[in-house]
């Protein structure tokens, strides 16, 4: 049966996917056949490699959804939106995802909020839908740095991976948004049984090493602006916003900076017109000119994904 | 090997092979489900089963999409004969699915 071609999309629609759907068409080369069918509206999907994920468009998207709900109960399709929204799930062969389902609770998580303590055994992993969790080593005290940053990229609870119980960082939510999380021991019965869980895991454990190290070597080497401009920007690519709800002096501790130094870092990038900052909000107003101000490790560190 | 089953229609010059399809899609999505069927009426009239298709869906397994290099869906490979040839898009260009197939345009 031909059905009605759908009418041509301008844009990527909005909702959590549209800055992903952005990046990956941007992606596309120039003026080959791909961009030219998107323009057409005659495709339903990118094949997103820096991430290992499916971008749905939003009109394909719907229909699936659509469908979903029509289904029976048995013969009811799997929640597509689960499975795109996180990297190392939507990686998943279907019969897998569907095994890990059952196991997978979505749970709202607010800025701040210490999803592991260090030292302290973990409960649950988390694998972030549209929420970021910083990892945050402590210095001295109560001082911390931010040593790493999960989005829907990976999973919040790593250590389990290389079979330590317990969390070797602070998780503390960096961006409010929502997250799958599974118990501790489901996760470990099914990290056993699944190898294409542990694959993309130990794939996301690269990355996360790599990123870490290049986190100590950004802190010690570069200026402070540099550092924020590259935080921000992390944050915006994981949650997806360029509004960013973080004080100051929250950024002063997961950057292990004084706040009056956060603020005159935040102060130099606003006056190049690059963000914009009030009562615990800071949004991005010139993407490009901020990716320009950052250090070379955002570059770096993006790039990961592709391995 | 060679082709059989063409009867109501001489086969065009050239396709004395089975044509080897692969066809990626995203679920029951739209798009998918017309290049789906724009395929099938298209081999029906002009391959009459001297094919073989097989149709992918990424979303059940996002990595083979990865390893084949595909970078939208739907999209459509001719592996065989060769040369491969590549159609994006839901398919309804029937002279542009018809010159990758390897067919002549003046069959459209």
């Amino acid at each position: 049966m031909l059905r009605e071609r759908p009418p041509p999309r301008t844009d990527g629609g909005a909702g959590l996917g549209s800055a992903r759907l952005r990046s990956a068409l941007r992606l596309l080369p120039k003026g080959g056949v791909e961009r030219k069918a998107v323009d057409a509206g005659e495709i339903d999907a990118i094949v997103d490699y820096a991430n290992s994920n499916i971008i749905m468009f939003p009109l394909a998207q719907r229909a699936l959804r659509a469908a979903a709900k029509g289904a029976t109960s048995t013969n009811r399709e799997p929640a597509f939106q689960g499975l795109i929204a996180n990297s190392v799930l939507a990686a998943l062969p279907r019969t897998d995802y569907e095994q890990l389902l059952p196991g997978l609770e979505p749970v709202a998580l607010r800025l701040g909020e210490v999803l592991h303590e260090e030292g302290v055994p973990i409960r649950y992993v988390y694998f972030p839908v549209d929420c970021v969790a910083s990892l945050l080593t402590r210095t001295e005290g109560q001082r911390t740095a931010a040593t790493g940053m999960v989005g829907y990229d990976g999973m919040v609870g790593m250590s389990l991976v290389y079979g330590v119980d317990a969390s070797s960082v602070r998780a503390q939510v960096l961006a409010a948004g929502t997250a799958m999380r599974m118990p501790v021991e489901r996760f470990q019965d099914e990290f056993r049984r699944c190898l294409p869980l542990q694959r993309e895991l130990y794939r996301y454990a690269y990355i996360e090493l790599v990123q870490a190290r290049q986190a100590v070597a950004c802190i010690s080497s570069h200026h402070l602006d540099q550092l924020l401009a590259r935080m921000l920007l992390m944050i915006s690519d994981r949650s997806g916003s360029q509004d960013i709800f973080l004080t100051q002096e929250y950024l002063a501790g997961t950057l292990c900076a004084r706040r009056v130094s956060i603020t005159l870092a935040a102060a130099t990038l606003r006056s190049r017109k690059l963000i914009r900052y009030s009562r615990g909000t800071i949004s991005i107003v010139h993407r490009k000119g901020l990716e320009a101000a950052s250090c070379s490790c955002y570059k770096k560190i993006e790039t990961l994904h592709a391995v | 090997m060679k082709r059989s089953s063409a009867k109501s229609k001489s086969p065009p010059d050239g396709l004395t092979t089975v044509v080897v399809l692969r066809l990626y899609v995203a679920g029951g999505a739209p798009n998918s489900m017309q290049a789906i069927a724009n395929l099938e009426s298209i081999c029906a009239e002009y391959l009459k089963g001297g094919h073989k298709l097989e149709v992918v869906d990424v979303l059940e397994d996002p990595r083979r999409a990865m390893a084949d290099g595909v970078l939208v869906t739907p999209s459509l490979t001719k592996l065989s004969p060769q040369p491969i040839a590549q159609v994006v898009g839901n398919l309804s260009d029937r002279k542009r699915v018809l010159l990758a197939l390897g067919l002549k345009a003046d069959v459209a």
